[in-house]
């Protein structure tokens, strides 16, 4: 996925979206906006985003979930299955992104890129919401997607790469 | 100057403003099996050197003590488990990548052995509950035939339980504050010394109790000289370890830390320990008390300090 800084107006839209599309639970969100003021008066920058998990290529909640039901498929996305997780928390204490949360129903939750959306072709709910279009998501790996080419020319960051995690959700700046 | 303000969305309990996952069950167990784990070590060792004779506290009378904690222990983990139901799944697989996953396996083994252990002492210990079933006095003959054998699995599987409750917090990179390799030693080390400090107390005689006195006391020297180790190693760490570090130095978790983990948890007793080895008349029970006292506080300040490090982006 390819978040555009420079086109997010923090409008929220991303998350209701999700919140609606995944029925989640009130109080509780996989996606979430942040906004970001650098610099001393008068030289100031505010950058907006969207963040969720960042579905990491070495992912450690994958690394440190005990059961095996934090799982990462061949595309890379990683997913939670809610009947083999315990509850433990190992996941929330692993994520450098407080990207997961735990359900009320018991089992940890996060952001699935919306994997039952994208299986059948079509966009997860927050970036086929995004009034600014400031969201791409595509294959990485194919060199002539969307995503390839504005990474290609534009430039760009991934959050807390010192935290060793190689995270997908990649920033325009 | 950087400022960073969540406008929308991060409302999640337990996450924000920071997070709380873990709960006091966390700490209690990981001093339990830390507890646990000097307890079936020392038992296991002074069997193995052939000893047991001469130690009847460590053998004997404190290997009640793990089993009861290893149970408690592992009724506080169950208790902080959210989807409690499905807590077998544990046992379904084996994930190596996963401190968890084979901490869960250790104590699926140590724990029933624990049992096992006080069951072969049954009638020195409970002299007057004797039961009169016959297969229960052929299973203690036959556990005090292999008393041996226990304490030769016994003694790796209380190294791997006192390194693993340490293992399992600094396996997250996620907690600067947790993401030192020190914390395996060290909770392995403060692990023994509550479990010397245990035998301190139910001790009888005096030749025991100065032993694991001493004993204690090098655990002591080893443990401050960990955690200078891991002081020194976070203040030379990155931004994020040097922030996490702040919270024991000089923010929320600094009188907990110095007062009751370094100053009443380790040097207090240290010294009396020292007095009371050199001839004075102090009671040992109260540096044993203050050293279990400090353990705890160690594992309560570790995990809540602990999750509310987090990296900067």
């Amino acid at each position: 996925m390819v978040i555009d800084t420079l086109k997010c107006v923090g409008c929220s839209d991303c998350v209701v979206a999700c919140q609606t599309e995944n029925n989640v639970p009130i109080g509780y969100c996989r996606d979430w906006i942040t906004e970001t003021v650098n610099g001393a008066y008068p030289n100031i920058e505010l950058e907006l985003k969207s963040e969720r998990c960042n579905h990491c290529e070495n992912a450690p909640c994958v690394r440190c979930c005990p059961t095996g039901a934090s799982h990462q498929l061949d595309s890379g996305i990683v997913l939670v299955t809610h009947d083999e997780c315990i509850g433990c928390g190992a996941c929330i204490e692993s994520c450098p992104y407080d990207a997961r949360y735990q359900h009320p129903d018991g089992y940890v939750d996060k952001c699935t890129f919306c994997h039952h959306r994208t299986e059948k072709g079509e966009l997860p709910a927050c970036v086929s919401v995004c009034p600014t279009k400031c969201m791409y998501f595509g294959d990485l790996d194919n060199p002539n997607s969307e995503v390839s080419k504005l990474l290609k020319n534009r430039k760009h960051k991934t959050l807390a790469p010192e935290a060793g995690t190689k995270p997908h959700v990649y920033y325009l700046i | 100057m950087q400022e960073e303000i969540f406008v929308s969305g991060r409302n999640i309990p337990n996450i924000d403003p920071s997070l709380e996952v873990w709960h006091w069950p966390i700490s209690v167990y990981l001093f339990l099996g830390g507890l646990a784990a000097g307890l079936l070590f020392f038992a296991s060792l002074i069997t193995i050197m052939g000893k047991d004779k001469e130690y009847p506290a460590a053998v004997k009378f404190a290997s009640i003590v793990s089993p009861i904690a290893l149970t408690l222990g592992l009724l506080a983990l169950f208790y902080d488990l959210t989807h409690k139901l499905y807590f077998w799944r544990l046992y379904t697989t084996i994930r190596i990548e996963s401190p968890m996953s084979w901490g869960a396996w250790a104590l699926l083994v140590i724990t029933p052995l624990s049992f096992l252990w006080v069951i072969s002492y049954y009638s020195e210990l409970f002299p007057k509950f004797k039961l009169n079933y016959k297969f229960l006095d052929n299973l203690e003959n036959f556990l005090k035939k292999h008393r041996k054998n226990m304490a030769y699995a016994l003694l790796p599987l209380s190294i791997i339980l006192g390194i693993y409750t340490g293992i399992l917090l600094s396996a997250f990179n996620a907690r600067p504050l947790w993401n030192n390799p020190i914390l395996g030693p060290l909770f392995l080390i403060s692990g023994l010394s509550t479990g010397a400090a245990t035998i301190i107390l139910l001790a009888k005689s005096a030749k025991e109790k100065h032993l694991f006195s001493k004993i204690d006391l090098m655990l002591i020297v080893i443990e401050l000289g960990l955690i200078v180790h891991m002081i020194m190693g976070m203040y030379a760490g990155s931004e994020v370890q040097l922030e996490a570090m702040q919270l024991l130095i000089g923010g929320e978790f600094t009188l907990m830390f110095f007062g009751f983990v370094i100053i009443l948890g380790l040097i207090v007793p240290g010294i009396m320990e020292l007095l009371e080895l050199r001839g004075f008349k102090i009671p040992v029970a109260v540096p044993a008390i203050l050293i279990l006292i400090g353990g705890l506080v160690l594992r309560f300040v570790m995990v809540e300090a602990g999750q509310i490090t987090r990296y900067l982006y």
